[in-house]
């Protein structure tokens, strides 16, 4: 019996046991009786095990190079360093989606092991279970990991260069488990529904199962984004790309689900605005799955897809969002008491930032799909590039920030001894502050930029402020590091937006470029040879105001026949980044295409998305201790 | 509103939604490589590697005996390791091979060919890699042997001596 068949069985005992897990929890829940959860435990604490078991299988055929199995034959090769053999296992569609049910029963294993009421337990591992059967069905019948080929091939074909990095081996894993985790936020919010326990108790403990996800899936989308960067060489390190938009919608719904949660533990109001953002945000999730694995978006890229798979994940999606919904429809907790409402309080903020968050989402969701089913309906091709994300959010960013500096210390309740009192320090400040750095450190001036800089400085002015002088005895530490990394983020984003620098040219050794303020100086190559490649590395020296960088940047020529790669030289400061990257010239045979780009708050940037990460998972220890 | 009509205007949402992306999920052609031995090969019509003028038609190959059908690739490594192979079939055995290109870049596949050493006949242009995947190939290199058209030999990655072997003694 080999290695494959024997993960494959595990998948098949899962699938059998998942069925009679879902079958002891509707006898229980038709008896109603809610006590001696061993066997329920016991059984689903089973199907977690027999997954992992299974997805360590897969990954064993990919250590060992079994291409008898046809996700190891498209996807590895012998001499694949060990570390992306391993990857290669979740790097594809069949193993990815054992990754999805993994994670959708390690939250279940998760849940059912923590203290939380008995009833809605029940509920909630039922609503899982069914997720579960409904994927392991997807998996098994049209997305088998362990398909057999024959005849066995000798030699594998996965050997992309520009796909081992050590980045993509850990970005995927945090993606699917924030994706994924919000799994369950749903079934618990369904069960929350059905058993009309969706309160303030509810709140607590869904806060947890948000924070955890959530923390997660911002990690994830960070690693996305600085692989981007270092990797695809054209200096940028968000593109508006579907796959990035299918990972950054999800994350503006759990964002706004997070708040909307505070609201519901705090004022005991929103409940129907909380379960709905429950659901939706794994819509969401599960709309990002769709993009990326039906093959709508990466056709090119799709060897083999088929064309069953794009119509069962459609079906599913939309199965689970309509029974979800009817579900809410039916059991709407609509008992919002609406006493003593004053604007200024801090639930209301939350709320207002609530709506811009959906606002910002439907953005996002319009520019991913519309072009989509636009082509296909009518045979059209637009283009929805950053000029219409930029355009359209940047504006409503700024009234965002504002509300975000003064949610957090705003009261619960209607006061209006603390309004907005504040604005008479925090706008000088902010004023004063981006006035400096705009007019003295900054030789682009721009209004856009301006407003970008005063709101920015605003929110990490309050947040500051919040922190050192209200003197608080239970401080909020995970808020704090979060809404400071946001500040930042915005501020390093538009700063680098606006002063970014790119300078292209052709140019052959002993050139020099003298422009935007910059000398370029080719002073010569260097080549070296590897096993398999020659490397041949540009030397150039860049100067700015006496200021003196050495980049090598180099293009690796792989074994005849031809094949180049190009890779980046970046050198990193505290405030800037100078970054390189060649290119043969296809119409000038002497020359090189040099690409430069200066590329200022990278680091902050970086930094900014740690700051965000941190502050969830401070938070979500905090709620783990809470409950 | 009363819970019937929300339930009504949802499914219909939803409905369409439905319809709309079928449409996507339909004018995308990807397909799923099956199993074609003894079966078969599709109607294909290829334009040549070296003469855009040149097309290379299935149904000129329907009439045939023996036929060595090569799916290959600049970019993939296992095609140069099968190369010396196929570059014996043609010198040593006289065989017509036809080669498919798969995914590439015309300037790279030619390249390739003039350092390697050329052994196809013809040489098809895959720009997309469609006629491949009808051919049922999960990747870059396969071999096919058609009888009148119909496959009757096929291996998947790199040919080595004994699958050269095999593929000669088809021919008697």
């Amino acid at each position: 019996m080999t290695a494959g068949s024997i993960g494959n069985l595990a998948l098949i005992i899962c699938f059998i046991l998942n069925i009679y897990l879902i079958f002891s929890l509707t006898t229980k829940i038709k008896k109603k009786s809610f006590k001696d959860l061993k066997k329920i435990k016991f059984i689903n604490n089973s199907i977690f095990i027999l997954l992992l078991f299974s997805f360590l299988t897969l990954i064993y055929c990919f250590i060992i190079s079994d291409f008898a199995n046809a996700a190891v034959y498209q996807n590895s090769h012998t001499t694949k360093p060990l570390l992306y053999k391993i990857s290669g296992a979740w790097g594809n569609h069949e193993g990815s989606m054992v990754l999805f049910v993994l994670i959708l029963s390690l939250f279940s294993f998760l849940f059912s092991n923590s203290k939380v009421n008995d009833e809605l337990k029940i509920y909630t591992i039922f609503f899982q279970s069914i997720l579960i059967f409904i994927f392991l069905l997807f998996l098994i019948f049209t997305s088998n990991p362990f398909d057999q080929i024959d005849p066995k091939p000798l030699q594998g074909l996965g050997l992309n260069p520009i796909l081992q990095d050590p980045l993509l081996v850990i970005h995927p894993p945090f993606l699917y488990f924030g994706y994924v985790g919000f799994s369950l936020v749903f079934s618990f919010a369904l069960a929350g529904l059905v058993t009309n326990r969706f309160n303030s108790l509810w709140s607590k403990v869904s806060n947890f199962w948000i924070l955890l996800p959530w923390s997660s899936l911002t990690i994830g989308i960070g690693l996305g984004s600085f692989w981007a960067y270092y990797e695809l060489g054209w200096g940028g390190y968000w593109f508006w790309d579907p796959v990035e938009n299918a990972s950054l919608m999800p994350w503006l719904a759990a964002t706004a689900l997070l708040h909307s949660n505070i609201v519901t533990l705090k004022k005991d109001k929103l409940y129907s605005w909380t379960a709905l953002l429950s659901i939706f945000t794994f819509v969401m999730s599960l709309l990002g799955t769709f993009l990326v694995r039906s093959g709508v978006l990466n056709s090119v890229h799709a060897f083999a897809n088929d064309p069953y798979r794009g119509v069962y994940i459609l079906s599913i999606i939309l199965l689970i969002t309509f029974f979800s919904l009817v579900i809410f429809i039916i059991k709407d907790p609509k008992k919002s008491l609406i006493t003593n409402y004053s604007f200024f309080q801090r639930d209301n903020f939350i709320l207002i930032n609530n709506y811009f968050l959906i606002f910002f989402l439907s953005v996002v969701l319009v520019g991913t799909v519309y072009p989509i089913i636009l082509e296909a309906i009518l045979g059209q091709s637009i283009s929805v590039g950053p000029v219409y994300y930029n355009t359209i959010l940047t504006p409503f960013l700024f009234v965002f920030l504002f509300f975000m500096a003064h949610g957090p210390l705003l009261n619960w309740n209607k006061d209006k001894s603390i309004k907005l009192k504040n604005i008479k320090i925090f706008l000088p400040i902010s004023l004063i502050l981006s006035s400096i750095i705009i007019f003295v450190f900054l030789d682009y001036k721009n209004i856009i930029l301006f407003l970008a800089l005063i709101f920015s400085i605003y929110l990490i002015v309050s947040v500051v402020f919040d922190w050192i002088f209200q003197k608080k005895l239970n401080l909020n530490l995970g808020r704090l590091f979060s809404h400071l990394g946001f500040g930042l983020l915005i501020f390093s984003i538009f700063i680098n937006a606006y002063s970014s620098k790119e300078i292209n040219s052709a140019m052959k050794v002993g050139d020099e470029v003298k422009t935007q303020g910059f000398i370029i100086k080719f002073q010569g190559i260097n080549k070296i040879k590897k096993d398999n490649y020659e490397e041949i590395f540009g030397n150039f020296l860049v100067s700015k105001d006496n200021k003196q960088v050495q980049l090598t940047p180099s293009i690796r020529k792989y074994d005849q026949p031809v094949q180049f790669t190009s890779e980046t030289s970046i050198k990193s400061n505290f405030i800037t980044d100078y970054y390189f990257a060649i290119n043969l010239s296809e119409f000038e045979k002497d020359k090189i295409m040099v690409r430069f780009y200066y590329k200022p708050f990278m680091l902050w940037i970086w930094s900014s998305v740690l700051l965000i990460a941190f502050g969830g998972i401070y938070q979500t220890f905090r709620a783990r201790n809470e409950y | 509103m009363n819970i019937r009509y929300r339930i009504i205007i949802l499914t219909v949402t939803l409905l369409i939604i439905f319809a709309l992306f079928l449409k996507v999920l339909n004018s995308n052609k990807v397909y799923q490589p099956n199993q074609m031995i003894g079966k078969k090969i599709p109607e294909f019509v290829l334009e040549d590697l070296f003469d855009k003028k040149i097309k290379i038609n299935s149904k000129e190959l329907l009439d045939k005996d023996f036929v060595v059908i090569n799916i290959w690739a600049s970019w993939c490594i296992p095609c140069r390791v099968e190369h010396p192979l196929l570059i014996n079939l043609k010198n040593n055995n006289q065989i017509n091979i036809i080669g498919i290109n798969y995914k590439d870049e015309r300037m790279n596949a030619k390249n390739f060919l003039k350092t390697y050493e050329n052994p196809y006949q013809l040489v098809g242009v895959d720009s997309n890699g469609e006629v491949s995947i009808q051919l049922g190939a999960y990747g870059v290199p396969e071999t096919y042997v058609l009888n009148k058209g119909k496959i009757i030999f096929k291996n998947i990655g790199p040919l080595n001596e004994d699958i050269v072997t095999k593929i000669l003694q088809l021919k008697k």
